[in-house]
């Protein structure tokens, strides 16, 4: 207990302990909000993406909070949906299975920047006799621009960006920009409160037709969106506990692994020593990260084989070096000659006498080794060899990087995954460092 | 001041920083030696022998917090020297140390002869690297070194024969005063008798002044004319080496002599029961007060430093000018 | 009282013959050339194992195999007359016949030490896609050619941090406890983070920002003519990769030699030097630094080892046409013999770092020039 106490109040002349301390906290806190917030097949899910999972989102999209910085407001999507707010129809009967179905959307806009897209989404049900739409733009300031006929199969995209007819009537203008744009000067926004007016006519008896207006605005969310209309912050909030879990199950497992194996070599000596040094050699001339592309490429790209092979790959590596020193120092003292005196079988000697020695210097090492493994499962991923399905922080900078994301200017999706790894690597490193410094008694005071 | 005195020190401090407080490991020390003399400080672990030496040499740690006094090498006070006024006229030149446990005093990847060699060349601008190279062979002759072993690294030679390279390169500037910490506490006995016989030479036939640091009362007999007790930082009784093996004043010195054993009487050995106090807060009064078998109510009370006639330093109420003083 | 005898009197013994410590150093490079060089090949049999585990490699030989012969029967006028059938038919027993002859169809082990014989001979086969610069598609010539840009790179940003992280630490260590050293032990962490992180961050900031550094590649497109300012191109576009090699670890690497001088300038030979009256700059030189150099060298060892393998996203990042970027490429277009010769590549390259590294160590620790105790404790 005594021994505890020691060590926090030798922790606390060590502001740096204190600041990883407090990173690790926060990025476990994160992490196990994103397991409770998203399990795992949701965030396989989502992160699959597909036809309709990210409708609703803009492409590329700056984070919402961009915009304190801005002096031009950017536009955040507006969705209004006649099926989450049936007031926005109204159905008149005319008879004979024919009804009026009319949906307006309202919206105000107040932003000084142009949305990205706009597109309307129908759904209808029908036996035989597809409904008909005849759409109509009203600007604040009264002017009606039609936008379309035609009719509604089950399901039904109308991407009003990409109408040329409707482009050709706001004077060749895209049609997300010319709809919006005042009047007098195209490069300014009128504000205002919006209508689309749509006229729905259904022919049948049950039929059903309804409606949603997206309006894709510049900025989303936290952290922005990709460039298949992703929510980056769903990567953000999934990496964590990824690169949290690879990375301590590679330190925990191959420091462990190799701490034995160290112990085993020095109390062996002979023969097993020999090997295991030998096989150090062996393995620290093994170039690591082009096996692990071979075996990216050729076997598995799954995370746990990765994180296998990659354990057995540091087991020899040059930690247990360090730690057969540690031992043999250990071995050569009077106390372990006194212990196999009276008969302490080799086990109990190594586990009672000279583990308990070298854990003071192996936990620092393998806090220390955790931010070279989050680097690792990430530099996999930047090369593209992640695992194929989950999000990770790598995976947003291989994805940033194929889409030149430094060259368009979309830094935030460059940035917040580098930001999330650095202070993670960071954490974990501020740490391991002051325990080094604690532990390791030559170094005290320096 | 005479010309004959090659030290003189006047009450020299130094304390360190560390965690648990300030160690006063070396308290208002004051003695002189006379040139061609052999001073040898004796003392238990801890009594601040080593750092006297570190005083001396101003070889000082990191962390120091004290380091005053009054330092008169041949009737200058070297303690004003800038470091690098010391560095250039003292260092070597001048003083020269042996310090304890030479096994690890000497730079493993530069042959010995290149070492012992550099404060020649370092001080004396006009030595020439055939002329440094002659002297050098001339004091490994002196110490007793066979010449085949100039070019060799420390790690080639044992223990003792790194013992003398080292008071080799410590003689290689003639300087006036050398310094020796312990020089044979980590020899066996038989390099003990002829290290000593070694510095009996040099001192017959150099004239060189030495300190020696020591333990061992016992071999510092050979080579000592004046005899120093430390105790707890302090220098308790010091007087000529023939006045002390019989008329040591001091009780701690009285218990130390008692302790030794002799080779031809039939002795029976004392100890002194408890340990020294420790450097951090030392007790007010005498140092020595709690474990001395004589000590009285003045005891409580520090004691000065008195002078009881033919160079004997007592630094205890027992002793005033004339003598013993009877106490009630 | 024996005379002491002069220096006159016995000749002064010459300094150990030279070329005596040179037969040593070579003795040793032998014994640790041989090792090595074991090390490397059973390295690259363990990659092969691990490449052929699946059978890939083999494949990757058929293939080649197929595709020659089909070159040679489509050539063949003689063959012209033949029917679809027979044609087939043929084609098949010459494949039998090379692949018999190339031992294809032995076991597996013979197999592997007959890769084994290729890879480590550098005989590494023909690209699946791609074609090396000057048109060949030998994986030899395409990882050749491109290992020379890689070894500029590397070279100049490794034995620029090796020394400018020496002299740091050094300087460091003598201003011990002031506020740039308390900085320096703060921001050691900072190398957690891989060279090419730190490419990003300085792209992003000199390329994209500033505008000041060109975002990548190894000349200006059109190269300049003039050969002078051809090379300053280059080096105008080492700037910021050979920059993130030397800050994702110098500040480590200063720590934690600056940690090391300082321990070891508590040593006895350090304070003796000091009371010899020897000047700072001569004792940090000579009592600090020499002594201490072999660990620092084994310990760059394991920066440098980290620097290679790293060195293949970082040519990545900064389109850098050196092996890295071949291997991304490869990676890309999933051509096997390229990778698989990749990794051979890397094992020599590793074996060659860690060989040189040796020597360097040799030279320096002189108890191993005199081959005396065992260095490695």
């Amino acid at each position: 207990m005594n021994k505890i106490r020691n060590f926090f109040e030798q922790l606390r002349s060590y502001p740096s302990a204190f600041a990883g301390l407090a990173v690790i906290v926060f990025m476990v806190c994160m992490a196990i909000y994103a397991i409770i917030a998203i399990p795992y097949n949701e965030a396989v899910r989502l992160w699959r993406g597909g036809d309709n999972v990210w409708l609703e989102t803009p492409r590329n999209a700056s984070p919402a909070w961009t915009n304190y910085f801005r002096k031009d407001k950017l536009p955040e999507t507006i969705v209004l949906k006649t099926t989450e707010d049936p007031s926005l129809k109204t159905v008149v009967p005319l008879g004979g299975g024919v009804s009026v179905n009319d949906m307006v959307f309202t919206f105000d806009y107040h932003y000084d920047g142009f949305p990205s897209e706009l597109s309307m989404f129908f759904t209808s049900t029908f036996k035989s006799a597809r409904p008909n739409v005849s759409i109509k733009w009203i600007t604040p300031d009264g002017r009606e621009i039609r936008l379309t006929d035609m009719s509604i199969r089950n399901s039904e995209s109308y991407r009003i960006s990409q109408d040329n007819s409707v482009s050709r009537r706001v004077r060749g203008l895209a049609p997300e920009v010319g709809l919006f744009a005042d009047p007098n000067d195209p490069s300014k926004v009128n504000k205002g409160t919006y209508k689309v007016v749509v006229e729905g006519l259904v022919f049948e008896e049950g039929s059903t037709l309804d409606g949603s207006l997206v309006v894709y605005g510049q900025v989303h969310g936290m952290a922005g969106t990709d460039h298949r209309r992703r929510d980056i912050g769903v990567a953000l909030l999934w990496g964590t506990p990824v690169a949290l879990s690879f990375g301590l199950l590679a330190a925990v497992g191959s420091s462990l692994t190799t701490m034995l194996l160290a112990a085993a070599a020095v109390w062996f000596g002979g023969w097993v020593d020999n090997v295991i040094r030998r096989i150090n050699e062996i393995v620290m001339i093994l170039p690591t990260l082009p096996i692990l592309i071979m075996v990216g490429l050729f076997y598995s790209r799954s995370i746990w084989a990765i994180l296998g092979v990659v354990i057995l790959l540091g087991i020899f590596g040059s930690g247990i070096l360090t730690y057969r020193s540690m031992f043999l120092q250990v071995k050569e003292s009077g106390y372990i000659d006194a212990a196999r005196a009276y008969g302490a079988s080799s086990g109990r000697i190594i586990l009672r006498y000279m583990i308990p020695k070298v854990i003071p210097v192996l936990i620092p090492q393998f806090v220390a080794q955790v931010p070279n493994y989050v680097f690792l499962e990430a530099t996999l991923a930047v090369l593209g060899l992640g695992d194929p399905v989950l999000p990770t922080w790598g995976k947003l900078l291989n994805d940033a990087y194929t889409n030149g994301a430094l060259f368009t200017g979309h830094y935030y999706w460059v940035l917040e995954p580098a930001v999330l790894l650095v202070i993670t690597g960071l954490g974990f490193a501020m740490l391991g460092f002051a325990l080094d410094r604690i532990f390791n008694p030559r170094l005290r005071g320096l | 001041m005479s010309n004959d005195v090659v030290l003189d020190v006047r009450d020299l401090k130094l304390h360190f920083r560390t965690r648990k407080g300030s160690v006063q490991a070396v308290d208002g020390v004051s003695f002189q030696l006379k040139r061609g003399r052999t001073l040898a400080v004796v003392g238990e672990s801890g009594c601040g022998k080593t750092s006297l030496v570190k005083a001396i040499m101003r070889l000082l740690p990191r962390n120091i917090e004290v380091y005053s006094g009054e330092v008169y090498f041949n009737g200058v006070d070297v303690m004003k020297y800038s470091d690098e006024q010391f560095r250039k006229e003292i260092r070597w030149k001048k003083m020269a140390m042996v310090p304890q446990a030479s096994m690890n005093s000497l730079n493993p990847v530069i042959r010995i002869a290149d070492q012992i060699a550099e404060p020649l060349l370092l001080h004396n601008k006009d030595m020439t690297k055939e002329k440094a190279m002659e002297r050098v062979a001339e004091v490994f002759s002196i110490v007793g070194l066979p010449l085949d072993f100039l070019q060799r690294y420390p790690f080639e030679l044992s223990g003792g024969m790194r013992q003398r390279a080292t008071i080799a390169m410590a003689l290689v500037t003639n300087p006036e005063l050398v310094v020796l910490d312990e020089p044979s506490s980590a020899l066996d006995l038989l390099t003990q008798a002829n290290l000593m016989n070694v510095l009996k030479r040099i001192k017959h036939e150099m004239g060189t002044t030495f300190i020696l640091i020591t333990h061992d009362i016992g071999t510092a007999s050979e080579l000592a004319d004046e005899i120093a007790v430390m105790y707890a930082g302090e220098m308790v009784e010091r007087c000529s080496a023939e006045y002390f093996y019989d008329d040591a004043r001091h009780p701690y010195s009285n218990k130390l002599m008692a302790s030794v054993p002799t080779l031809r009487e039939d002795k029976e050995l004392q100890f002194i029961p408890g340990q020294p106090p420790s450097l951090i807060n030392p007790p007010t009064g005498c140092r020595f007060a709690e474990r001395c078998h004589k000590r009285f109510k003045k005891c409580a009370e520090h004691p000065p430093v008195v002078d009881v006639g033919h160079g004997q330093r007592v630094q205890c109420w027992l002793y005033d000018e004339e003598g013993e003083v009877k106490h009630a | 009282m024996p005379k002491i005898q002069t220096a006159t009197d016995r000749a002064v013994p010459a300094k150990r013959s030279t070329s005596g410590t040179f037969a040593r150093i070579a003795r040793y490079a032998f014994v640790r050339g041989g090792t090595l060089l074991i090390t490397v090949v059973i390295g690259v049999y363990l990659a092969i194992l691990i490449a052929n585990g699946g059978g890939y490699v083999d494949q990757m030989r058929i293939g080649q195999v197929r595709e020659k012969i089909s070159l040679q029967i489509a050539g063949n006028e003689a063959l012209r007359d033949m029917t679809m059938q027979e044609r087939r038919e043929y084609e098949q027993r010459l494949v039998d016949l090379e692949i018999q002859r190339l031992g294809l169809d032995q076991p597996f082990m013979v197999r592997s030490f007959r890769y084994l014989w290729n890879g480590l001979t550098l005989n590494l086969g023909s690209a699946e896609y791609m074609i090396s610069d000057s048109g060949s598609r030998q994986v030899r010539y395409i990882l050749g050619e491109r290992l020379g840009p890689t070894l500029l790179l590397m070279a100049t940003g490794q034995l620029l941090l090796f020394f400018s992280s020496v002299f740091f630490a050094l300087f460091l260590s003598r201003r011990y406890g002031t506020v740039l050293d308390r900085i320096v032990v703060a921001m050691a962490p900072t190398s957690a983070a891989p060279a090419w992180f730190y490419g990003i961050f300085l792209i992003l900031i000199f390329a994209a920002l500033l505008g000041w550094l060109p975002f990548g590649g190894m000349v200006d497109a059109p190269p300049p003519q003039n050969p002078w300012l051809r090379a300053l191109s280059v080096l105008k576009h080492m700037v910021l990769p050979v920059a993130s090699i030397v800050i994702s670890s110098i500040f480590y690497n200063s720590y934690y030699w600056r940690t090391f001088f300082l321990i070891y300038s508590s040593e006895d030979y350090v304070d003796m030097a000091k009371a010899k009256g020897l000047p700072s700059g001569a004792i940090e030189r000579r009592y600090v630094l020499r002594p201490t150099l072999p660990t620092i060298v084994t310990s760059f060892a394991l920066t440098l080892i980290g620097l290679w393998t790293g060195a293949i996203v970082l040519e990545t990042v900064f389109g850098w046409p050196g092996i890295g970027r071949v291997t991304q490429t490869a990676i890309n277009l999933y051509d096997t013999p390229v990778i698989v010769g990749t990794v051979v590549i890397y094992a020599y390259l590793l074996g060659l770092t860690v060989f040189l590294l040796d020597i360097v160590y040799a030279i320096v620790d002189p108890r191993v020039k005199l081959g005396g105790g065992d260095r490695r404790s």
